[in-house]
């Protein structure tokens, strides 16, 4: 028999609870349903690639596979973006997420709306324990992305919206929601209800992009592992009319929130989300009143301060990641993106960035087997990526959770000793953990990548000369290259190409396999190529991990998700072979099907 | 890999094991706590390495 109450705190522990919203509220765009054909013929429809949920992840992969070229439907059982009536959710934007944003053509408009920040402050009661600044470290500062934007998530997926509307091949169904799922010869089989009636698709890969609550982990016999805790926080995105700086402000022990956490981040349109940490276990209904929400307003920003609510909702979390990303349905394949892979703790943005990557990751690949380039088995590396990268957010972001939810007793006695050091001295702030910012993850078991490459890192993206003076970037290259893989090549001085290695690039180039370009730092060098670009500080080089300065003659395969695959001083048409044989699906020990 | 040594280091023994006794000495059960876990956190910085640190973890189980 169920009680009340306890359905009230069930909630709170499986999802985000946003039941109650209060505030004015945001005005989010409703969409048109879209009715297919089907509803009206009852001809079942067969689709190649079906994508389920219209969050950030199925968005980000809808948006990729149009601008590749490839057909696909997504679809949302809602008209709209975000929730319905519902918050800001995810606000902060790595230099990952950015960049791929620029190369799907929405980021001018993130920017413009948009709030850039790279300095974090750590407090513990009235002392700043600890600060940071991303600008000056290293794997943030070749890419013409900054290294974060804070935006209202629902902006994201409107801008994606309109950017599939405007390339077209990807068609969104709005209303179209699943209602059964099985497989029936040997395809993965949907029953899908619109507002004027069902209808049943097929498809041969299927996305699951539907979020935390996937209703394909119990359709499919998922196995995972879920963590619970008793962490409740309180969310509120307010507006007023002092003006804090534009940093991250964390609070470990805020006094005028208890003694607990508070964060503090500006977003667009001068709204600021602050997110206060509840008592554990505590009652959603009651941390969310709105006598008690700007009670802890004036605590923290003063009683004169003139606050307006746009929003308030209480929240609880978990972390869950599934063991394999991808399941067989008889002879479909569903890839698990997003949420639906693995559930962070959300301190250090590693929930909705790492979504956008997975779509990211399998775009390209997606796009490569569909037209024909390149072998089934190529997709299997989205689980040997993808898991490693939801792994380690999930392990990371555990870590935080821990630190900022101590059990009682000794787990709350080791905090305060770090806190307590870390106000004198500089060793212990390395143990203060108010999130660790998420980064591209890299692959360390990838096999695309070359054997002699420990790890595959994301490329950031780099600006250079065009041979015509005009500025260009790394992302333009990707989107001439659009999916196949990009090869860079320097040759300084007087030396030429090798011959045979030439050859075999200008053949593979016109039979559309590659895209290759010449990179070059002394405009005067004795070398030229149709495709060429100028580099005169060498950046993009120092981004593909050339650190020690580059060799006379050297080599960069990169991936249209922006990894480095392979790279080699001395340009080799052996290595440059095994490089693409991989990145087609092809390599000596086939990795089996999940 | 560095293993955790176990002959003994002392410059000196007998004073470090009363220096360590003393510190305690005008605490209540509560602030010793706070203490032992603050040098535990010292100390293992001296030590550094991940790996090690493990090792002593497990020494210190039983």
């Amino acid at each position: 028999m169920k009680n009340d109450v306890s359905n009230s705190y069930q909630a709170a522990h499986h999802t985000n609870g946003y039941e109650f919203s209060q505030g004015t509220g945001y005005v989010l765009p409703e969409y048109e349903s879209v009715i297919p054909e089907a509803v009206h013929s009852g001809a079942v429809e067969h689709h190649r690639i079906l994508i389920v949920g219209g969050g950030l992840a199925g968005l980000t992969l809808a948006c990729s596979l149009a601008q590749l070229g490839v057909d696909c439907v997504l679809l949302d059982e809602d008209n709209t973006v975000g929730v319905k009536g519902a918050s800001s959710r995810g606000i902060c934007y790595t230099q990952k997420s950015l960049e791929i944003f620029d190369k799907l053509g929405i980021y001018e408009r993130i920017k413009a709306k948009g709030i850039q920040w790279s300095v974090g402050r750590t407090f513990a009661g009235e002392d700043e324990v600890y600060s940071f600044d991303l600008k000056a470290q290293g794997n943030f500062s070749l890419s013409e992305q900054p290294a974060f934007i804070n935006i209202q998530q629902f902006y994201n997926e409107g801008y994606l919206v309109e950017r599939i509307q405007e390339l077209g091949k990807a068609q969104i169904r709005w209303n179209n929601r699943v209602t059964a799922f099985a497989v029936k010869d040997d395809l993965a089989t949907f029953s899908l209800a619109t507002p004027a009636g069902k209808y049943t698709a097929t498809a041969d890969f299927v996305i699951d992009a539907t979020g935390s609550r996937s209703p394909f982990h119990d359709w499919l016999k998922i196995s995972k592992t879920s963590k619970k805790g008793d962490d409740r926080w309180c969310i509120a995105d307010v507006r007023f009319n002092t003006h804090p700086p534009k940093e991250r402000h964390t609070w470990i022990e805020a006094p005028f929130n208890d003694n607990r956490a508070v964060w503090q981040h500006l977003m667009a349109d001068d709204v600021w989300r602050i997110d206060y940490q509840m008592a554990p276990d505590a009652d959603p209904a009651i941390v969310s009143r709105e006598d008690l929400v700007r009670e802890r307003l004036a605590k923290q920003f003063g009683a004169e301060t003139k606050v307006d609510i746009v929003w308030v909702g209480p929240y609880a979390y978990r972390s869950e990641c599934v063991d394999r990303m991808i399941a067989a349905a008889g002879k479909s394949m569903v890839f698990f993106m997003g949420d639906s892979a693995k559930v962070v703790s959300p301190f250090g943005a590693r929930g909705g960035n790492t979504g956008i990557a997975d779509a990211d990751n399998l775009a390209w690949k997606l796009a490569g087997v569909v037209q024909g380039r390149a072998e089934p088995s190529l997709l299997n590396s989205y689980h040997a990526e993808r898991h490693e990268a939801a792994v380690t957010n999930v392990k990371v972001t555990n870590r935080t959770a821990r630190f900022l939810r101590p059990q009682d007793g000794m787990e709350r006695i080791f905090r305060s000793a770090t806190i307590a050091l870390a106000k004198k001295h500089a060793f212990a702030r390395s143990l203060v953990n108010t999130g660790r910012m998420a980064v591209a993850n890299p692959y360390s078991k990838s096999p695309l990548t070359a054997p002699e490459l420990a790890l595959s890192i994301s490329v950031q993206n780099v600006g250079f000369e065009w041979a015509n003076g005009s500025a260009g970037c790394l992302n333009q290259l990707l989107q001439w290259a659009c999916g196949l893989p990009l090869i860079l090549l320097w040759a300084e001085g007087a030396q030429a190409l090798p011959g045979a290695e030439l050859k075999m690039l200008q053949a593979l180039s016109r039979e559309g396999q590659i895209r290759a370009v010449l990179v070059r730092q002394r405009k005067e060098a004795a070398f030229a190529a149709t495709e060429q670009i100028h580099d005169a500080a060498g950046r993009l080089a120092q981004a593909c991990g050339f650190s020690a300065g580059l060799p006379t003659q050297a080599w960069a395969l990169i991936r249209s998700d922006s990894y480095l695959a392979a790279c080699g001083s001395g340009i080799r048409c052996d290595a440059i072979q095994a490089a693409l044989f991989r990145l087609h699906g092809r390599q000596k020990n086939a990795v089996d099907m999940p | 890999m560095t293993a955790p040594i176990l002959h003994s280091q002392w410059s000196d023994p007998d004073g470090f094991y009363e220096a360590l006794l003393d510190a305690h000495q005008s605490l209540s059960d509560e602030e010793s706590v706070a203490f032992n876990a603050r040098l535990i956190l010292i100390l293992a910085n001296q030590l550094g390495d991940a790996e090690l640190l493990s090792q002593c973890l497990q020494l210190a189980k039983k």
